[in-house]
């Protein structure tokens, strides 16, 4: 296997377009996506095709401007569902008896329409009201629930703040970063008036805040009593934000420099943890926790457990799972209680995300990890991913269920979530940077229908109070042979899908079993292929793949490579590793893909050349991602999606670095932060940072720099296939 | 029958003391025959105008460590002096050289045989007069304040509390504790924000918890305290640990007076809901707990009192004394008497044991009770009464009774309490003397000698006690036994008896201070004839100390008949000091030393200390432990009101305590030591009614509806608690505080013979002349 002849995803992702020609109703491929379009008609056929099958799904996908999902309001009609298996009314069902009749395209049952939804059919079968009925031509929309999909009013959007305060937290200036941030995120957290907010800081003790509205400024109360942790007021911990404002601003404005001179080094989290639960369980909402140090009180307290000599045993998949069932207990006691919850974690020493990370897993929520975080040089990031927490859409208080056609069915789901029941996954806040991927099989030895449908729909409460279902739907082919599925192929999906199948492996396996099973299973289903083509071809020898997975190998190998899976103990710090872990578990695809494949630009010339050019010119030019790329007189942009590397070759002109790093350019990179200078080679590549940051806003791009002298880093970051 | 004297000038001298008998039996037989008895209440720390202060350290037996005192055999030449209570010859140091039969230092002067030394205050070793004196701990507050109580009470008490903190002095040390189902100790050192740490308050939490939860644990350093302040934040010149210190919590009046005025406006009532048919959750065991935990943290020997201001009963966790359901009453005397009161012995026990470590912290429990329903003063007594605390019962926050008395106690110069800290009372006596206890506020230091009696009553088995709080104010009663030997004074050549109390205590401004007091009596021998013992009765000490002991035994023996036991009592006294002739009850009389006496009894039998089914435990508790803690003058009121009539053609003067006293043209004042009561008989109602007081021509009457008015507030001035003013009129409905104390000379079964004009009283009680009949019938007869 030559490296060399491997196709270079340099595009990215691509998105097989394949279905939207031949299902023109489908939704928009960035909610759902089949690992292969063609739907296997046997088991037999499927056994044949090596690769994942199933979905990745990504239910509040942004839309671009134009692309909105409709919102449908049935009202007194009250919402069209199969009387059988409860499909929502979508493009695909069918209209007969004049209209009086619909069959479902899921499980085919007749159903009657109700009066109030009756149309007359045309002369086509189509219904005469169709233009204006979104829910029958669009592949998504949003419907607005009745009172009987509530067993409770909608609930407010709730945020709530579980802050570290022992002197590493300090010492690190997170304290203040967070401060001002959600100080200046109040305004734009969704919901308003109805918005509540409330905070908890610890050390060894619990702090809670009473925020009554009629106080001058917060009240702070302090329970020590870390095994019998209890609420110290009935009311008032947690406030509407528009009527508490000046309390939590007061709050927000002397929090961190109440705490500046704290020395309490220890972290009561557990019972903290419990509090924030006894304070936000009536309600739900959404709970962000910052975390600076191990836990170290109380229950949950967690101990140093990184050993190298556990590698490679049968206990080393025990180090990427939480240790005290304390965490999973908690984590399935917030989902039950509708709350979804974020771990910002920030030390500079093992902290234990496999175990703190355990509350975002089960929770729908996030792991934010920020390694040795110190405010002046990481605060715009942590500023950044903050703010989109707290001010992208949310949906909250949701459960999401796939429903598919006779035949298939839905078999495992992969990513941030609990299952509430086999197929009901609970998301207590659900937002567009999340992404789930389920596997497929086939019920039947045999299909018979042409097409198979989905339909993924999401009960949630916005922020604005409204309950509402969001409906995708889409059709795929049933194919016959596996050429079919091939052609039909998505990557994207297939590597999603792999990467999350392999990250669950390591929690019960060693690094290298998970590693292998994904190599294993890409070259079964390329010697598959091979076998179906290399007679035609008669190109024994040379390795073949079909168009649509030409990358598959390279992402299979990026994959292994990744800081989730690759080596061994002294190949990733076991936190990093979990983190990753958690992280790739919830991103969309193409984020995953970005991550997996990084862009690689070159830009030294560009900044040296005085006239104007297209930037855009600059993002396109990428680079394929091995050694022959790196010119030792060239600056490069290397760019995962959650930082840059700036690569300052040995031979780089000097002037370059004095401008863009100021005198101290010949300073060890590591340390320099960089910031704009005053020239114009500087704000150019600062515009440059901003361009490609834009693309996408989920995460923030921290700056790394790096020299070709400062290999191990350059080795780390840059692989070279 | 005879009225009482109106006033007695100063019964109890500079000492202070006064004893049931002056003149003691000799023997151990002979003292039981005596009835009563030998008890001294001595008053610890009474001001006086003669009394001296001393500005050095007292000279001490170097046998039995007594002090230097006039009773002393001095001999000028070989400057010795001979201890009166052990006989050890003592040398005088030599600053004491120039002394002479006329260079007298003052302790040895026969009128000084109270004197008072003012301690310096030297770091360590005491007898170095070269070292810096260091600054005396400032004496804590700690104030505890129930919020389970409507928002008008709360008000109240409140108002009350910011006025006492402008009233403290500067340097004194505040802190503040407020609670309702949970307890709240406010850090008033924390300036960013309002900073409470907050207790669970079902939880029962050891001193040892409640120091480590406030991070004051002096074992594991392991918690620092959290949102510590800022470095050059203000803080007390003695604060100890800047960051982790009870200094967080303790800050000096003058610079927490804002802070805490600003916490007191934001604060409100208890936040936690109330079930329908419930009691609020109200810990009140827990907030104490939480208070005598963090004074546990203060520096040893620093003064401290909680100031708890209680406004219902405690529901919820340790010391709990009732149901939270409002359908179960908290409970009374008949249930107490029957078992039927599953809390108490338990909330009891709690407050022994917080009394325990308040004692053993030397701090004081100071209970203002205000509410309609009981609080549990009854439970809490120990604890108050082993640590000399203060207890005032009133209605509401907003009523004279507490609002006054509460002012009080933070007043200074002519009407100060003189509140004190750190009392240790010890009593050396003559050898044939043994102590057998204390009745009052104090706790045994259980200090053993051979001056402690085989049985104990109150607090025995010492010659030491502590008093972590006591004032000017302050009585106890000491019970003495004469040694049963008959002939321990072999050579029968002293007459004379001595008895030192030496009452070490801190006042208020933080001085140690040493009271000393030397009393001596004589030895009668009481089998050649009466006549000394009855010289030397004092039947208003003795009808006191029946009544405290009385009370003690009602609350320690049970199934104890207190009537009975004090008629067999007052029997036998009569039998043996009255002069009769056997079997004939009309040649019956009693000498003017005994002949209030039996009154006395009578009115005891009927008063609140005996008669308790008609008040609540609360009310006893309370009445008790005023009873045990107040000088014999007071104590006597209590038992037997003063009554004073006012009328047109005579000068104010006392009454017979008698319903024959009502008249419609009197005025009558009543004085029952908890409530004073103006009393207009209907003609003087019915003028004042009508106006004429204020009628130029009427001026006398305007003058005599005044008198009584004046009167009463001498009375209310200069006592504490502040009693109860009730002003009223004959047949209105308030007129039952004065009936009820009124002896039922004419009740509804001789109403016929009743003049115009008088009253009459519905009861069953029998009248004082039958009760004197019976007595004398009885009296006669015993042998
Ligand atoms: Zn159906
Ligand atoms: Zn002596």
């Amino acid at each position: 296997l030559d490296p060399e002849t491997l196709p270079r995803p340099l595009a990215g992702d691509v998105e097989p377009n394949s279905l939207a020609a031949m299902y023109p109703m489908n939704c928009s491929s960035r909610y759902i996506r089949l690992t292969t379009c063609g739907i296997p008609n046997s088991q037999s056929l499927a056994s044949r095709w090596h690769l994942p099958l199933g979905a990745v799904v990504c239910p509040l996908a942004e839309a671009p401007d134009g692309e909105e999902v409709p919102i449908v309001n049935f009202a007194t009609t009250g919402i069209i569902r199969c009387r059988r298996c409860r499909t929502y009314v979508n493009p695909y069902v069918t209209f007969t008896d004049s209209g009086r009749k619909w069959r479902c395209n899921i499980c085919s049952l007749l159903n009657d329409v109700p009066g109030e939804y009756f149309a007359h059919l045309d002369a086509s079968g189509r219904r005469v009201d169709l233009d204006e009925r979104p829910e029958l031509t669009k592949g998504s929309v949003e419907l607005i629930a009745p009172a009987e999909y509530m067993v409770r009013p909608p609930m407010p959007p709730l945020y709530f703040f579980l802050i570290d305060v022992s002197i590493s937290a300090i010492k690190s200036g997170m304290l203040e970063v967070v401060a001002q941030t959600i100080k200046s995120c109040l305004d734009k957290l969704p919901g308003f008036p109805r918005t509540q907010i409330g905070f908890i800081t610890y050390d060894s003790t619990i702090h809670f805040y009473n925020m009554k509205s009629s106080l001058m400024q917060p009240q702070m109360m302090v329970i020590s009593d870390l095994d019998d942790i209890f609420v110290p007021l009935p009311d008032d911990l947690l406030v509407n934000l528009s009527e508490s404002r000046n309390v939590v601003d007061a709050f927000l404005d002397s929090f961190p420099s109440m705490f500046q001179d704290n020395m309490n080094v220890e972290s009561a989290f557990g019972p903290a943890l419990k509090a924030a639960f006894m304070v936000m369980g009536q309600l739900g909402g959404k709970l962000l926790i910052f975390q600076n140090t191990l836990p170290s009180l109380g229950a949950g307290r967690l101990r140093l457990r990184d050993d190298a000599r556990i590698y490679g045993t049968d206990r080393e998949h025990t180090l990427r799972i939480p240790e005290d069932p304390f965490y999973k207990q908690m984590a399935a006691d917030f989902t039950k209680y509708q709350v979804a919850v974020n771990v910002y974690v920030f030390s500079d020493k093992y902290t234990d995300i496999a175990s703190l990370g355990t509350l975002a897993k089960y929770t729908g929520g996030q792991v934010y990890y920020y390694p040795s975080f110190q405010s002046a040089i990481h605060k715009d990031k942590l500023r950044h991913e903050l703010t989109r927490d707290l001010t992208r859409e949310t949906a909250w208080e949701s459960v999401m269920r796939i429903r598919c056609g006779k035949g298939v069915r839905f078999t495992s789901y992969h990513g941030n979530f609990m299952l509430r029941s086999t197929d009901l996954l609970a998301l207590p806040a659900v937002d567009c940077d999340k992404a789930y991927a389920t596997q497929l099989s086939l019920e039947e030895t045999l299909l018979t229908m042409q097409t198979v449908y989905f339909q993924v729909a999401l009960l949630y409460t916005s922020s604005s109070g409204e309950r509402r279902i969001r409906v995708h739907t889409a059709a795929a082919p049933v194919v016959t042979n596996l050429g079919e599925m091939y052609r039909l192929a998505d990557t994207g999906a297939i590597v999603s899908l792999f990467s999350r199948l392999a990250i669950e492996k390591t929690l019960s396996h060693k690094l290298e079993e998970a590693r292998n099973a994904i190599q294993l299973r890409i070259v079964k289903a390329l010697r598959e292929y091979r076998n179906l083509y290399a007679v035609q071809h008669r190109l024994a020898g040379r390795m073949i793949y079909p168009e649509s997975l030409k990358f598959l190998p390279l992402y299979g190998l990026a994959l292994c490579k990744s800081t989730a899976l690759r080596g061994g103990y002294a190949d990733a710090l076991l936190d990093d590793r979990c983190a990753a872990g958690y992280t790739m578990m919830a991103l969309p695809v193409k984020k995953l893909l970005k991550l997996l494949y990084p862009h690689l630009v070159r830009i030294d010339d560009y900044l040296i050349k005085t006239s104007q050019i297209d930037e855009f010119g600059i993002v396109s030019k990428r680079l394929r991602l091995t050694a022959e790329s790196l010119d030792t007189r060239g600056l490069y942009i290397y760019d995962d999606g959650f930082r840059f590397i700036i690569w300052f070759g040995r031979s780089l002109s000097p002037d370059i670095s004095r401008n863009l790093l100021g005198e101290d350019f010949a300073a060890n990179f590591s340390k320099v932060n960089l910031s704009v200078q005053d020239n114009e080679m500087s704000r150019k590549l600062m515009r440059i940072l901003e361009k490609f940051r834009a693309t996408d806003p989920s995460y923030y791009q921290f700056c790394h720099l790096t020299s070709p002298a400062e290999c191990i880093i350059y080795r780390e970051y840059v692989w070279l296939v | 029958m005879a009225a009482p004297e109106l006033v007695q000038t100063d019964p109890e001298g500079i000492e202070g003391i006064r004893m049931t008998w002056n003149n003691w039996p000799r023997t151990k037989v002979e003292a039981s025959k005596c009835v009563i008895p030998i008890a001294a209440s001595i008053q610890p720390i009474r001001p006086h105008v003669d009394l001296h202060v001393l500005p050095y350290i007292p000279l001490r037996c170097k046998s039995c460590s007594s002090v230097l005192n006039p009773f002393c055999r001095v001999d000028f030449t070989a400057l010795l002096w001979i201890c009166p209570f052990c006989f050890q010859r003592n040398h005088f140091p030599q600053h004491y050289n120039s002394i002479s039969q006329t260079n007298l230092p003052a302790e040895l002067y026969p009128n000084f045989s109270s004197i008072e030394y003012a301690i310096p205050n030297y770091p360590q070793n005491p007898q170095n007069y070269n070292s810096v004196p260091v600054v005396p701990p400032t004496p804590i507050y700690l104030f505890v304040i129930d919020t389970c109580v409507i928002e008008e009470e709360l008000d109240f008490a409140k108002s009350a509390l910011k006025r006492a903190i402008g009233m403290l002095p500067d340097n004194a040390m505040v802190g503040f504790i407020s609670y309702g189902t949970q307890v709240q100790l406010h850090e008033l050192g924390f300036l960013e924000m309002s900073k409470v740490y907050v207790f669970r308050g079902s939880k029962e939490l050891s001193k040892d918890q409640v120091l480590e939860q406030l991070g004051l644990s002096s074992t594991g350093g392991r918690r620092a305290g959290t949102g510590v302040q800022k470095p050059g934040g203000q803080l007390s010149p003695t604060a100890g640990s800047v960051n982790t210190g009870i200094n967080r919590f303790l800050l000096p009046a003058s610079e927490c007076e804002y802070t805490l005025n600003s916490l007191l406006d934001e604060l409100g009532t208890d936040q936690w809901p109330v079930a329908p048919g419930n009691r609020a959750l109200r810990c009140t065991g827990v907030a104490l707990s939480v208070a005598a935990g963090l004074l546990g943290a203060s520096t040893v020997g620093t003064g401290a009192r909680i100031i708890a201001l209680v406004g219902g009963p405690c529901t919820e966790g340790p010391g709990a004394i009732g149901s939270k359901d409002l359908s179960d009453p908290v409970r009374s005397h008949k249930d107490l008497d029957k078992d039927a009161a599953p809390f108490f012995k338990k909330s009891v026990h709690f407050y022994e044991e917080l009394g325990k470590q308040l004692v053993s912290q030397g701090h004081v429990l100071d209970v203002f009770a205000s509410a309609l329903d009981q609080v549990g003063i009854a439970e809490m007594k120990v604890a108050i009464e082993r640590t000399g605390g203060l207890v005032v019962l009133a209605e509401s926050f907003g009523h004279s009774v507490f609002k006054d008395s509460f002012k009080h106690i933070f007043e200074d110069g002519e009407q100060s309490l003189g509140l004190s800290f750190n009392g240790t009372l010890e009593i050396n006596c003559s050898k044939e003397i043994k102590i057998q206890g204390i009745l009052g506020p104090c706790t045994s230091l259980e200090k053993k000698g051979p001056a402690v009696a085989n049985t104990a009553i109150g607090q025995g088995n010492t010659t030491a006690w502590k008093m972590c709080g006591l004032d000017r104010n302050t009585c106890l009663t000491v019970f003495f036994d004469v040694s049963s030997s008959e002939k321990s004074d072999p050579s029968g050549t002293n007459p004379q008896l001595y008895i030192q109390f030496l009452t070490s205590y801190q006042s208020s401004d933080g001085q140690t201070r040493l009271r000393v007091t030397t009393v001596t009596r004589r030895w009668v021998d009481s089998a050649v004839g009466t006549e000394d013992l009855v010289q030397g009765f004092d039947q208003e000490a003795a009808a006191v100390v029946m009544a405290r002991l009385v009370s003690y035994k009602m609350e320690m023996e049970e199934a104890f008949d207190a009537t009975r036991w004090l008629d067999r009592n007052l029997i036998r006294l009569c039998s043996k000091f009255g002069d009769y002739r056997k079997d004939d009850p009309t040649s019956f009389t009693l000498n003017p030393s005994f002949s209030l006496f039996p009154q006395f009894m009578f009115n005891l039998r009927r008063s609140q200390f005996v008669q308790v089914f008609n008040n609540s435990p609360d009310e006893t508790a309370y009445f008790r432990i005023l009873l045990n803690r107040e000088i014999i003058s007071n104590a006597t009121v209590m038992i037997q009101p003063s009554l004073i009539s006012y009328s047109f053609n005579s000068l104010p003067a006392p009454a017979l305590l008698d319903v024959s006293s009502i008249a419609a043209d009197r005025i009558l004042l009543l004085d029952s030591y908890f409530s004073v009561v103006i009393f207009h008989g209907m003609t003087i109602a019915q003028w004042r009614n009508m106006g004429y007081q204020n009628q130029p021509e009427h001026q006398a009457f305007a003058h005599l509806l005044q008198a009584p008015h004046d009167d009463a507030q001498l009375i209310v001035r200069d006592r504490f608690p502040v009693p109860r003013l009730v002003v009223c009129d004959q047949h209105g409905s308030q007129a039952r505080f004065l009936l009820a104390k009124l002896n039922p000379s004419a009740t509804y079964s001789n109403v016929h013979e009743m003049a115009a004009g008088s009253d009459v009283i519905f009861t069953d009680d029998v009248s004082l002349q039958v009760f004197i009949d019976h007595l004398q019938r009885l009296a006669v007869q015993a042998s």
